[in-house]
């Protein structure tokens, strides 16, 4: 094990990108090893390009290296070549900074961004040589899990010590400070657990009795006495965004990653309240950054990194209530050095004018909107609270400045949808086009393109829609092959969509149980991972696993669930209560919109955490 | 006014490829305060350029990056900041300033001196061959280009060759390295091994230095 640095470097002529093995990059933190406590690993369970490229853990990273007792490094899948070599020649998955061993770290904390990237964490354990089970391991790292999929992380429930709900920057600090003393004393892992499990947003979930109904659904979460484990876990909660940890500095990759840019995170969370929107839920409420904070981050980040590109970040960027002053004094501020502003995930009912103006001065990109489905009646379903009129205002406006890209997002599968649904997408596009051909030629950009992108809806815990089936896959398939004919009677119309047996995998494990645990560990055992890689998803491999564990697939994806249902993540709270969501569940079968709770508060539960919407 | 930088590539970064050396050394740059001047046209980018494209895998102690700068610097000045801005793996040696008139140092070397290292069955046959080899007017090998493979006379292409006296198994060699004639040092290694009847594989090669007219140091030149 000694020299694991020099084993990495023997394989790295022989697998593809090796600059993402390699670390060393501008940016990344060292320390002396002698001079720390506690060796942190973040694990993120995909690729380096798409690692690198999230957020959460640039934040974690630096939270983490702020302090003197703690060593925070990076730890990402190899891909299968590498995977390959390393298995053949017995190297185990080591950190980037450190080329350590993932079995020396005293935690492992695993971003769960995303469903289909669970067997890539087995994946990890298994190249790390770490027991799967959590009670196997009564030494070695503590593997603790966060972010979205973490709300419903109970298929990875049996893998995992601990999970740590919400916001990190605080709660980090707060279990690692318990892991600090529980170390000096010699306390055991089982003790460890249970002094934080009175921490807020910590949910473990061993210290847990599941009791299951005769028809398979839940009927009890009930916390094991002496453990001290709550009835329910309120996630953790940072209030004041603007005092909150950022980084002012960041990891500069040598080769390109996906999003490789300075991202600044303008507000956490989102009052628009579409149905089917998971983060708009888990995030709430908004908390913005102070326009003066933001800006000297920007100053800091610029200087530090070298970067040109700024990507300001949010669920709905467009709702931050100073965009266009922000997105003015940024993109006038730095013309001279040639770094650009951009700002993704636009919506359409608040994309000023102004500023588009003023962000084509700088660059020119297609212009992206997301009306998620094809008619009023469906977008009042889903409480998206755009309307045509918005739609083509905002591409209108685009078109007259002289764009002439213009990408739409929907879904497919939405509750309550129908053929004409699907057919309004169609309606929408010919509209988007004719709005274009109506810029007098001479001044209308050339080169129309509209690309009309559309995905297959999955039903997410903490969302009115937890209660929904999700589609059936036949009745997507003829869905999508409808609009793929009509789409093609329409000129410059680019038409993308996905065949649906991912989204149905995700649809399982999305409201999963802690049974279904055996089947990741199945499927990944018989060769799935990279599960969200189209190349390496194996929709046989995971009906196999299912079949081998005795579970129906279907249970989870396609079955509609009762008003009473117990479900396996009620033991948490995400600030939204679920008397809300079954509320909003009732309005959307009624196509009742729910306003926007910046123009007034709807009552969602998130009041009952101390400090929030003030 | 134009600066130039030598810089290294240790072993960590050695898979830096040269399209993310460019990219690499542009975030460098906007990490410094230096005065460094922009290119015209749609899509500015500082004005700079390396003396010699390195091969993935090589490391280096010698790389030269020609920095075009907007206004007057010191050579100090360019030295601590580019120091600054760089990854720990590549360390920053010296800078000097040039003339605008000076040639591109891509069009100033003409050679390049590399320490390889190799494994071999049987080293020492490797640098027994070097005599007969050194002694020889030509030596014809394949050496494979873009289009296919082609005849090459690589022994006017080699200026020195030499074991390196400290037991390990490495060479010293300096080769050609121009826009007409470049040898590389797996394809003298290769020629070598053969020469001696074994082979030479897990070729590692460090640049030492590179030389422009008259066998001068291009820092020098």
């Amino acid at each position: 094990m000694c020299n694991v640095s020099d084993r990495v470097d023997g394989l790295l002529s022989r697998v593809e990108k090796p600059s993402r093995y390699m670390g060393g990059e501008f940016g990344s933190v060292m320390k002396d090893p002698e001079k720390v406590d506690i060796r942190y690993a973040f694990l993120f369970p995909d690729t380096y390009e798409v690692g690198m490229s999230h957020l959460g853990m640039k934040i974690l990273y630096h939270t983490i290296n702020k302090r003197e007792d703690a060593w925070c490094e990076r730890v990402f899948c190899p891909w299968v070549d590498m995977e390959q070599l390393m298995r053949e020649e017995n190297v185990p998955l080591f950190s980037h900074e450190s080329r350590t061993p993932l079995s020396e770290f005293d935690f492992i904390g695993v971003t769960l961004q995303y469903e289909m990237s669970f067997t890539n964490i087995l994946s990890a354990l298994d190249l790390a040589g770490i027991p799967f089970r959590a009670e196997d391991r009564k030494n070695g790292p503590i593997l603790v899990g966060g972010g979205p999929c973490a709300y419903n992380a109970e298929p990875l429930a049996p893998f995992f010590d601990f999970f740590d709900i919400g916001d990190g920057e605080r709660s980090t600090d707060e279990y690692l400070d318990i892991y600090a003393a529980c170390k000096k004393e010699g306390a055991s892992k089982e003790e460890f657990l249970k002094r934080i499990a009175a921490l807020q947003g910590v949910y473990v979930p061993s210290f847990y009795d599941v009791e299951y109904n005769a028809d398979g659904t839940v009927d009890s979460y009930t916390p094991r006495e002496g453990t001290g484990a709550k009835p329910i876990v309120y996630k953790a909660l940072v209030n004041d965004l603007t005092a909150a940890d950022y980084p002012d500095k960041l990891i500069v990759p040598f080769g390109e990653v996906i999003h490789d840019r300075i991202m600044l995170e303008i507000f956490r969370g989102c009052t628009r309240g579409c149905r089917f929107c998971q983060a708009g839920m888990l995030y709430r409420p908004v908390r913005e950054r102070s326009m003066e904070r933001l800006l000297e981050l920007a100053d800091k980040l610029v200087a530090a990194t070298g970067y040109d590109e700024i990507s300001l970040m949010s669920l709905s960027s467009g709702d931050y209530s100073c965009l266009p002053e922000l997105a003015k004094e940024m993109v006038l501020k730095y013309r001279e050095r040639r770094v650009r502003i951009s700002l993704p995930s636009l919506r359409i009912d608040s994309y000023v004018k102004d500023t588009l103006a003023e962000t084509q001065k700088v660059k020119k990109t297609a212009l992206t909107l997301a009306p998620e489905a094809g008619t009023q009646r469906l977008r009042d379903v889903i409480n998206k609270g755009v309307t045509e009129e918005d739609l083509m205002r905002a591409v209108g406006d685009a078109f007259d400045e002289g764009w002439s890209a213009v990408k739409l997002y929907f879904m497919c599968g939405l509750p309550t949808e129908t053929d004409e649904d699907i057919d309004g997408i169609a309606d929408l596009a010919a509209k988007v086009r004719d709005r274009y051909f109506r810029v007098p030629k001479g001044q209308r950009a050339p080169g129309l393109r509209i690309t009309v992108s559309v995905s297959v809806f999955v039903p997410k815990p903490f969302t009115p829609f937890e209660w929904a089936p999700m589609l059936d896959m036949d009745t997507v398939i003829a869905r999508q092959k409808r609009l793929k004919e009509k789409l093609s009677a329409i000129k410059g119309v680019d038409f993308k969509y996905h065949a649906p047996d991912v989204s149905y995998i995700e649809a399982v494990l999305a409201r999963g149980d802690r049974r279904c645990a055996d089947v990741l560990e199945t499927a990944y055992r018989s060769g799935c991972r990279f599960d969200s890689w189209s190349e390496f998803f194996s929709m046989d491999k995971w009906l196999d696993a299912f079949r081998a564990c005795g579970l129906d697939p279907d249970f989870y994806a396609l079955r509609p669930r009762d008003e009473g249902e117990v479900f396996p993540w009620d033991v948490l709270d995400c600030g939204v209560e679920k008397r809300y969501l079954l509320s909003e569940w009732k309005k959307a079968l009624r196509a009742e919109t729910t306003r926007d709770c910046r123009k007034g508060c709807t009552g969602c539960g998130m009041k009952r955490y101390e400090g929030a919407c003030v | 006014m134009r600066a130039w930088v030598r810089i290294g590539k240790k072993n960590r970064l050695r898979y830096v490829s040269h399209l993310d050396m460019q990219r690499l050394m542009q975030r460098a740059l906007n990490r410094t305060t230096l005065p460094f001047a922009w290119s015209q046209g749609f899509n500015p980018h500082p004005v700079m350029s390396f003396a010699s494209a390195m091969a993935m895998g090589w490391t280096s102690e010698y790389e030269i990056v020609d920095i075009r700068m907007a206004q007057d610097v010191t050579a100090e000045q360019v030295t601590k900041e580019m120091a600054g801005a760089l990854p720990p793996d590549m360390p920053v040696y010296e800078a000097r300033l040039v003339d605008d008139r000076k040639g591109a140092p891509m069009a100033l070397v003409e050679s390049a001196e590399y320490r390889i290292l190799f494994e071999s069955p049987d080293p020492e046959a490797v640098f027994g061959a070097i005599q007969s080899y050194m002694g020889e007017e030509h030596v014809i090998a394949m050496r494979k280009t873009k289009t296919g493979e082609k005849e090459a006379d690589i022994r006017p292409m080699t200026y020195a060759l030499n074991r390196q006296e400290d037991g390990s198994n490495a060479v010293i060699a300096r080769l050609a390295l121009t826009e007409k004639a470049t040898l590389k040092p797996d394809l003298l290694m290769q020629v070598l091994a053969s020469r001696a009847g074994t082979q030479a594989e897990g070729i590692r090669v460090h640049r030492l230095c590179l030389f422009g007219a008259g066998g001068v140091p291009l820092m020098e030149l």
